[in-house]
């Protein structure tokens, strides 16, 4: 294990990381897709006023 | 015996189509203009983009072509991941070419390359771009078949009827909604790959062990399977390939520039860029785990890849010395006579037999359950790219090589049409490419490669276009044509068995550095050639 240090480092880091961002991803991600949505059907919404003025 | 069950594990993955299929779909109606389709209306934030961009990069031909490195250069192999993080972390941190990029808020790479260069180059630069792309995703749809037909232990014969179902859903759900639903279901698709390959990953970890890991690297590959430097089959050339590979993908590759260009600043789109950077070492160093976790249990037997009737038509000699060959390479000891006396058939198996090791041995390794969550990682893996690419080569078509039959903006609904049958026209040639086309030897250098008849020539392009002042249309077709020309010659030569012999050892790695060489020189003497009073060109700024 320590004569490979730097792959076992690696392999750890990898494995902690991509967990971690995993789950942050999961959470802010879900936001990020209402806020998009949010946005888009806000915009439809002001072009539809605006064609009907 | 595969343990995968239809009841457990089909219904695992039937549940997650049927979610996957109802998200991409949700979102068609609010496609209503032209950039809502190919770049999202810009309304992408930075965890749905990271998402985007992490699940895109990972398909299961990544899988696929990084277990192989796992397989055949033990963790070496896993080195290209290191270049490309670190070249996109350098991109995205510095904001080097890509700020300018995103400021400018063009749709492709070839647009902004028509206010620098001329609509000539624009159009050019569009045709090497869905050349380049279109070549290198040609093979995704089968070896991910192929890991799915192994892994589920199906009959090879399947093969067609799965490549079908999964381009035809992902066909769907892309031409409906485009980018919006490309960015949704790419989220969905992060999040079950995710899961499944962290799974998956500390079952290889807790089972296989990491003293075997080790062990296995060093029998096998000696010091070579740690150093890419001391392997005489990576070496100098496969590592400087990788080095321009990695800033190179970041500047140019149209699916992660599209990330960029979605964005909705540059400073979004940087932070895409330096927060998912790491996730470009764990694309490799997860899946190339697995493979050297193959390489030992299965160890490295290419003749079990052959039926007994294929192995009974090699001679006893030539059995003998591919069953003496280095891992991954099951041709390297024989004579080219040798080599031309083996039916192609044959051939084609033995080259696949590091390719298929991980996935055979995922077959027996994974338990009913998560043999469903792994599939499932990996269908959400291999959707999420090809929605991806098609939608990418598909603007280029349409913005770029497209643009000279538009000479005034279509109407939005016409042009979403246009773009729609695009990526059903995509759909088809990647079917038929990918029955057809059959590849020799390792295939991150066949991606390598083709993708560097595009990325050699782009990158010249695109820092000249942002800081050479000097730079002009002349160095622009040059450096165009001849990065393109370097790598199509050697695809040719490599598939002709007469002009194969001419290549004398000059790999797909030598190919594609001297791309890179070519399509430098070639914006460089082609500027420089150029008589001042006739390059009156923007300065990089206007540019």
């Amino acid at each position: 294990m320590t004569e490979h240090w730097f792959w076992f480092g690696i392999t750890v880091l990898v494995v902690a990381w991509y967990s971690t961002i995993t789950v942050w991803i999961a959470i802010r991600g879900a936001a990020d897709i209402r806020e998009m949505v949010a946005n888009l059907d806000a915009e439809q919404a002001s072009e539809k006023v605006d064609e009907s003025e | 015996m595969p343990h995968f069950s239809w009841s457990i594990d089909g219904s695992i993955i039937g549940f997650y189509l049927l979610v996957t299929m109802a998200a991409g779909v949700w979102l068609r109606k609010r496609v209503r203009r032209v950039e809502d389709f190919l770049v999202a209306g810009r309304e992408m934030n930075l965890h749905l983009g990271i998402a985007s961009l992490a699940a895109t990069e990972f398909g299961v031909i990544t899988c696929m072509y990084a277990a192989q490195a796992g397989y055949t250069q033990g963790f070496a192999g896993a080195f290209p991941g290191l270049c490309q993080a670190g070249g996109m972390f350098f991109v995205g941190w510095t904001g080097f070419c890509v700020k300018r990029l995103r400021d400018k808020g063009v749709m492709t790479l070839p647009e902004l390359f028509e206010n620098r260069f001329g609509q000539r180059v624009r159009w050019l630069s569009g045709v090497v771009i869905v050349m380049g792309g279109l070549l290198n995703m040609g093979v995704f749809l089968k070896i991910g078949g192929q890991f799915l037909v192994l892994v589920t232990g199906l009959d090879l014969s399947y093969l067609v009827l799965i490549m079908t179902i999964l381009l035809g859903l992902v066909a769907i759900y892309t031409m409906l909604g485009g980018m919006l639903s490309v960015l949704v279901t790419d989220f969905l698709q992060f999040v079950v790959m995710s899961v499944g390959l962290l799974v998956v990953t500390v079952m290889v970890l807790v089972y296989v062990g990491w003293d075997q890991l080790v062990t296995t690297v060093e029998t096998y590959h000696g010091t070579g399977g740690f150093l890419p430097f001391a392997n005489p089959h990576t070496g100098w050339a496969f590592v400087t390939m990788q080095i321009l590979m990695g800033i190179s993908t970041t500047l140019t590759w149209q699916t992660v520039i599209s990330r960029l260009l979605s964005a909705k600043d540059s400073k979004t789109g940087q932070q895409v860029f330096t927060r998912t950077s790491f996730f470009f070492v764990c694309r490799w160093i997860i899946p190339g785990l697995w493979g050297i976790a193959a390489l030992a249990m299965l160890g490295w037997k290419p003749l079990d890849a052959l039926s007994a009737t294929d192995r009974a038509t090699l001679p006893q000699e030539v059995a003998q010395k591919i069953e003496a060959s280095p891992v991954g390479i099951p041709l390297d000891g024989l004579s080219l006579e040798e080599q031309a006396a083996i039916p192609a058939k044959v051939k084609a198996s033995l080259n696949d037999a590091s390719l298929n090791a991980m996935p055979k041995w995922m077959s027996t390794f994974l338990p009913i359950g998560l043999m469903g969550l792994l599939l499932a990682a990996m269908l959400a893996a291999d959707m999420s790219t090809d929605a991806s690419y098609m939608l990418s080569w598909g603007s280029v078509i349409y913005n770029d090589i497209l643009a000279p039959f538009r000479r005034k903006p279509w109407p939005h609904a016409r042009a979403i049409l246009w773009n729609r049958c695009i990526i059903a026209l995509i759909g088809v040639y990647l079917f038929v490419f990918g029955l057809w086309y059959n590849m020799e030897g390792n295939v991150w250098s066949y991606l390598a490669l083709t993708g560097s008849i595009y990325l050699s020539s782009m990158s010249a392009l695109l820092i000249a276009c942002c800081y050479w002042p000097r730079a002009n249309n002349w160095g622009a077709f040059s450096a165009i044509v001849l990065g393109a020309l370097v790598p199509v010659v050697h695809l040719v030569m490599e598939q002709s068995d007469s002009l194969k012999p001419l290549l004398h050892g000059f790999n797909k790695d030598h190919a594609g550095i001297a791309a890179f060489v070519a399509s430098a020189l070639g914006m460089v003497i082609g500027s420089l050639l150029k008589p001042k009073s006739s390059s009156v060109t923007p300065t990089p700024a206007q540019a």
